[in-house]
């Protein structure tokens, strides 16, 4: 892979211009927000060619965005953010999300501490690995009729929840109460039913997990306090999404896509980028199609809430109430939403594109719940198994510069055969007890794959955010024991 | 000839697929993304089904149909390991595809592919009776 060499012109020390007469065809320049070292990283394989393409999209707004994550991806790089104006016939692009549609992290706060958790840590993640199904081709211990699937694709969470899953107070510290607007099951096709339908309520391989944590630093204490943080705090991170359902929703609209991009006279330099306006039907469709699946995304999590819960319960002999297992709150990291913004001036409606970004919304924002509305919204960064997660906050500099998005995760430095030639004949988890996390994983191969080395330091991806302030550090946790599929 | 090969990506996994024939190399990509998928040499023949698919050319035709079997892969949890191509026109390919239901106890799998993408999708003649075809899997 040769690396790339295009033009990356330096701003300041955490954002760098890829100018808009790189390539022809660029409506917008790019940023890419990261540290010089990082960008040494980043020049190694073609995600700067990525920013530069995504800025070809018709109706695209302010800039071509990378956040400090950023890694080679498909179409659209992973850390991308791409805002379209609506009243420009703006397009909607199911590569600008992703195969995992609603991808996304969930915090669980406890009130228990490390050492209380500590002496049955063992027990708890067997009882956690028994009750919520992970892995290859795992199935849902629940059955959900057609109806009751139409249900999901349109209230989300908030169905679950109807159903005994959750507390009512759950879809409070959700993103779109975990139930966003705009879903319609009728552009959802047969076969994303019949993908998805077994798979609702699992967690997924790959690089989805499930992790107890300790909050071992606080960095704002005043937020903290606010979220409910404190230091020896154990909490539990959830990241999954969407499933084969919202793999099978994207395959099919790209499909759809990549035909009416000449009925619309679209043209981009990537067919993984194709797009249609989101007024034409096609553009319609996705957009219901994909609400569709984020919904389901957030009753998955939801429903692994509740047996987190559930096993707490068994393994600490006392209600989840009594534990203080409120939901923090819960981010999607692939998708695609209507915002109102401030672009060049003026407040308009935009789709914004997050592919492998977070929302970051600012204190006052009325899409931030109640609760953190002084101090604004709580981000989750979940980084590698071997280092922690971070707690973030979102800032007004995030709402003028990045329309009120942050980095996403630590994002993978090595690829997958790489990870496999560094790891071969290594046992993983035993390296990573020494480093006092256990860790329960239905496949070693896994393991290797996702081994520490293959991704970048999330401790250095949020310093960069913290410092070009698009976000603010709250809390550093780190793992004690993992779930991996 | 070698059927297929394995191309770094950072993030996911790309394969270049090689064939005598266009009908050998889309059976060749086929192969290739299930041998990431599993251990295919304990997959026997207990299913059997046709696939057809269409597309707009052949690239589009390529991404449709290793996505189609990656629904099958999924709904009707079988490790698919034969691929034998009846038709295939610039838009229009038709199969018939085997393989065996997925036991885990017999068959290793190695990992999900989400879906095959059309980032850098390519179906080349590389010279005359060689074919070439290259496509990135999210993984």
């Amino acid at each position: 892979m040769p690396e790339w060499s295009g033009p990356l012109q330096k701003i300041d020390d955490w954002r760098f211009r890829i100018p808009k007469d790189y390539k022809p065809g660029m409506r917008v320049e790019g940023i890419i927000y990261a540290s010089e070292k990082m960008i040494r990283a980043i020049r190694k394989d073609q995600a700067p060619e990525q920013v530069a393409n995504v800025a070809f999209l018709p109706g695209i707004v302010g800039k071509s965005l990378a956040m400090p994550d950023i890694h080679w991806g498909y179409g659209f790089p992973i850390g991308g953010v791409a805002a379209t104006a609506l009243d420009a016939d703006g397009v909607i692009s199911p590569g600008g999300v992703g195969f995992d549609i609603n991808c996304g992290v969930r915090v669980i706060k406890t009130n228990l501490t490390k050492d209380e958790v500590l002496p049955r840590l063992e027990k708890l993640l067997s009882v956690l690995f028994q009750n919520i199904p992970s892995g290859v081709g795992s199935e849902g211990k629940l059955s959900f009729s057609p109806a009751e699937l139409c249900k999901v694709m349109t209230q989300g969470a908030q169905y679950v929840i109807s159903r005994g899953f959750g507390w009512p107070e759950d879809k409070d510290h959700i993103e779109e109460g975990g139930a966003m607007e705009g879903a319609d099951p009728d552009a959802v096709s047969d076969k994303a039913i019949e993908r998805g339908k077994d798979q609702l309520g699992t967690l997924g391989s790959g690089n989805h997990f499930l992790e107890i944590e300790v909050v071992e630093r606080i960095f704002r204490p005043d937020v903290a306090e606010v979220f409910g943080l404190f230091e020896g705090q154990v909490i539990i991170m959830v990241h999954t999404g969407s499933r084969g359902f919202g793999h099978q929703i994207c395959t099919d609209y790209l499909q759809k896509m990549q035909n009416a991009m000449n009925r619309y006279g679209i043209k981009v330099p990537d067919r993984q980028l194709a797009c249609a306006p989101l007024s034409s039907p096609e553009g319609r469709g996705y957009f219901a199609a994909m609400v569709s699946a984020a919904n389901f995304a957030w009753a998955n999590r939801q429903l692994i809430t509740h047996w987190v819960r559930e096993s707490f319960e068994e393994v600490f002999g006392k209600s989840a109430r009594s534990l203080g297992m409120e939901v923090l709150y819960d981010v999607a990291h692939n998708i695609a939403k209507i915002e109102e913004h401030e672009v060049d001036g003026k407040r308009i409606k935009v789709c914004v594109h997050r592919k492998g970004a977070t929302r970051a919304f600012a204190a006052g924002h009325p899409a931030v719940p109640e609760r953190f509305r002084s101090v604004g919204q709580p981000v989750l960064i979940p980084g590698d198994m071997g280092t922690g997660s971070y707690i973030l906050v979102g800032t007004e500099l995030a709402m003028q510069e990045t329309f009120g998005s942050t980095c996403h995760g630590a994002g993978r430095v090595m690829s997958r055969s790489e990870a496999d030639r560094t790891s071969r004949g290594r046992d993983i988890a035993a390296e990573l007890e020494r480093k006092g996390i256990l860790v329960m994983a239905e496949s070693k191969a896994t393991l290797r794959e996702e081994i520490p080395e293959a991704y970048k330091d999330v401790g250095e991806v949020v310093e960069v955010v913290e410092r070009a302030g698009i976000s603010k550090k709250v809390a550093y946790a780190r793992p004690l024991g993992v779930i991996k599929g | 000839m070698k059927a297929f090969e394995i191309l770094d990506h950072t993030a996911d996994i790309g394969l270049v697929a090689w064939g005598r024939s266009l009908e050998e190399l889309f059976a060749n990509a086929a192969l290739g993304m299930f041998s990431l998928i599993g251990a295919l040499e304990k997959v026997d023949r207990g299913f059997a089904t046709t696939v057809s698919v269409e597309g707009s050319d052949y690239e589009d035709l390529l991404v449709t149909w290793l996505n189609e079997l990656l629904y099958l892969f999924e709904a009707e949890e079988v490790l698919l390991s034969h691929f034998d191509i009846l038709e295939l026109g610039q838009y229009y390919l038709k199969a018939k595809v085997s393989g065996e239901p997925i036991d885990f106890a017999k068959h290793e799998i190695f990992r999900v592919v989400k879906a095959c993408t059309y980032y850098e999708v390519k179906v080349e003649e590389v010279e005359p009776g060689l074919f070439r075809a290259q496509v990135y899997f999210d993984i």
